[in-house]
Formats: C-alpha cells, sequence, structure tokens
C-alpha cells in the first residue's frame, strides 16, 4: 500500500493534464429527463439547459485511479460555474476538462485530499459558453 | 424590479426521495452507491445514501432562475458541501441579496435541512435585463 504523501505526490505531477474533448448534442429529451430529475417544472427547461444541466450532458471524467489508494470515499467539495451564453437543445457541445490542482487539507475531520476539475465547453460555433469547476475530496 | 441589499427572495422548500435520487443519477450519469445502496453508503460511514451534491445545486439554481424569472440573466453560480442530507426530509433553500451593483445583483445562496444546518452554502450573480 502506498503511503499518503507518495499518492499526493503522484497525483500533483498529473496536474494540467487534459481530458480528449468530449461532445454531444443537447437533446430536448435529456433537458426533460433532467429537470424531472430535478424536480423543476419551468417550462423553460425544455428548451433550455438549466444551470447546472451541463455537469450531466457529458461525462468528462479524468480518472485517478491512484486517489482510490487515499481515503475511503469520494466525497462533492463544491463547483462554480460561469455562463456566457445560453445553452440551448440543439446545441452542439464540447467539453476538456482538466485538472487544475490536487492538494492535502487539515480540518477537524482529519486531513483530506482535495482534486480541483476545471471543464470549459464550447458550442458548435465554437465560442465558450461555460466554465465548470468542480472540487472531489477523498475521505 | 427594485432590489437591495438585505432582501430576502422568496424561499424554495423541496422533497427529495430515494426515488428522485435513482431519478437524477440517472439523468446526470452519477452512479455512485452512496446515492442509491444503503449497504453501499453505510460502508463508506455514511449514515445511508445521501443526495448528490450536485442535486442541491440544481436547488439552489431552481431558487435564483424561480425568482429571477425573464427579468435577467444567471451569470455565475457557486456552491459548497458542507454537510450531508438524506431523502425523506425536507430541504429548504433561501437566498438574500448581498450586493447591487448597477446591473449587477450577488446574491448568498443556501440550503438549510430541518435542524437549519447550512448544508450547502453559495453564492450567485445575476445581470438584470435594462
Amino acid at each position: 500500500m502506498a503511503t499518503k504523501t507518495s499518492v499526493v505526490d503522484r497525483l500533483r505531477s498529473r496536474i494540467g493534464d487534459a481530458s480528449p474533448p468530449i461532445s454531444a448534442t443537447v437533446e430536448a429529451g435529456h433537458l426533460k429527463r433532467f429537470a424531472e430529475a430535478i424536480g423543476d417544472p419551468n417550462l423553460r427547461w425544455l428548451n433550455e439547459a438549466p444551470p447546472t444541466f451541463l455537469v450531466a450532458l457529458v461525462p468528462v471524467s479524468i480518472h485517478l485511479a491512484e486517489a482510490e489508494e487515499y481515503g475511503k470515499g469520494w466525497l462533492n467539495g463544491g463547483n462554480r460555474f460561469e455562463y456566457i451564453e445560453p445553452v440551448m437543445a440543439g446545441d452542439h457541445i464540447t467539453a476538456t476538462g482538466k485538472i487544475a490542482d490536487v492538494y492535502e487539507k487539515t480540518g477537524s475531520s482529519g486531513t483530506l485530499l482535495f482534486i480541483i476539475f476545471e471543464t470549459d465547453y464550447t458550442n458548435q460555433h465554437g465560442r465558450t459558453v461555460a466554465r465548470v469547476r468542480g472540487t472531489a475530496i477523498r475521505r | 424590479m427594485t432590489v437591495k441589499v438585505g432582501d430576502e427572495i422568496p424561499e424554495l422548500i423541496k422533497h427529495p426521495t430515494t426515488r428522485q435520487l435513482v431519478q437524477y443519477a440517472g439523468a446526470q450519469g452519477d452512479f455512485y452507491e452512496i446515492h442509491y445502496d444503503q449497504e453501499f453508503a453505510r460502508s463508506v460511514a455514511l449514515p445511508g445514501v445521501i443526495l448528490h451534491g450536485l442535486l442541491k445545486a440544481a436547488f439552489l439554481g431552481q431558487l435564483v432562475t424561480d425568482w429571477l424569472g425573464d427579468r435577467g440573466s444567471l451569470k455565475s453560480f457557486e456552491v459548497s458541501y458542507r454537510g450531508i442530507d438524506q431523502p425523506g426530509r425536507p430541504y429548504r433553500c433561501r437566498g438574500k441579496i448581498t450586493k447591487v451593483d448597477g446591473d449587477q445583483v450577488d446574491l448568498e445562496v443556501w440550503g438549510e435541512d430541518v435542524d437549519g444546518n447550512k448544508t450547502t452554502v453559495g453564492s450567485a450573480t445575476v445581470l438584470m435585463a435594462q
């Protein structure tokens, strides 16, 4: 079993690593299922992506197998969404994710490992429509 | 519309169920077992299945877009997950205006469990239409 420190060092060496771009078309059916799942009855979301939809559109994942050597499980620490243009049904979106940061932090519940992911979303016109930052925690 | 610092926006109370967690897992494509498998959740020291952080973010997103309507657009939105929440308990979403700068309005948003613990905290910035 690797020590926690060496796991952190190996993960830190991957800061800046990018995922291959992944593309998907925003389907009206997916928008509807998503709005139903979050329980938001606003008819606007039949045609437009609600605020947190992009994380569901394409599974941007940079698999960090070595992170699973650390702690017992994953927790989601937080998300930040920046909106530049509305995303509508029919848009073709390309997502590119990267590992923005990796660090350990000691708090009241012990030492935790934080991994920050950043994803840029561009549409079929090549314009960036949104950016999302996510904090994954190993505990 | 007049908005001023300190104003609370209308609250939104959600009633998440285990069924909703499964629905959300499917809609988001997040199949981490802590959201639908009680035994697995307990094996990683949780009291049982818990809400997806992003589902709570979606609730807070609805809080803001319900209030804003078509009077403006959401520019940014940020949430931190501070505590876990279990299905079968009401989740109260609230927000307050923290800054008004021309057309730009900043809000503090948060979600509370039944005991009033702020298990999700965050902020949003909106641009009001002219």
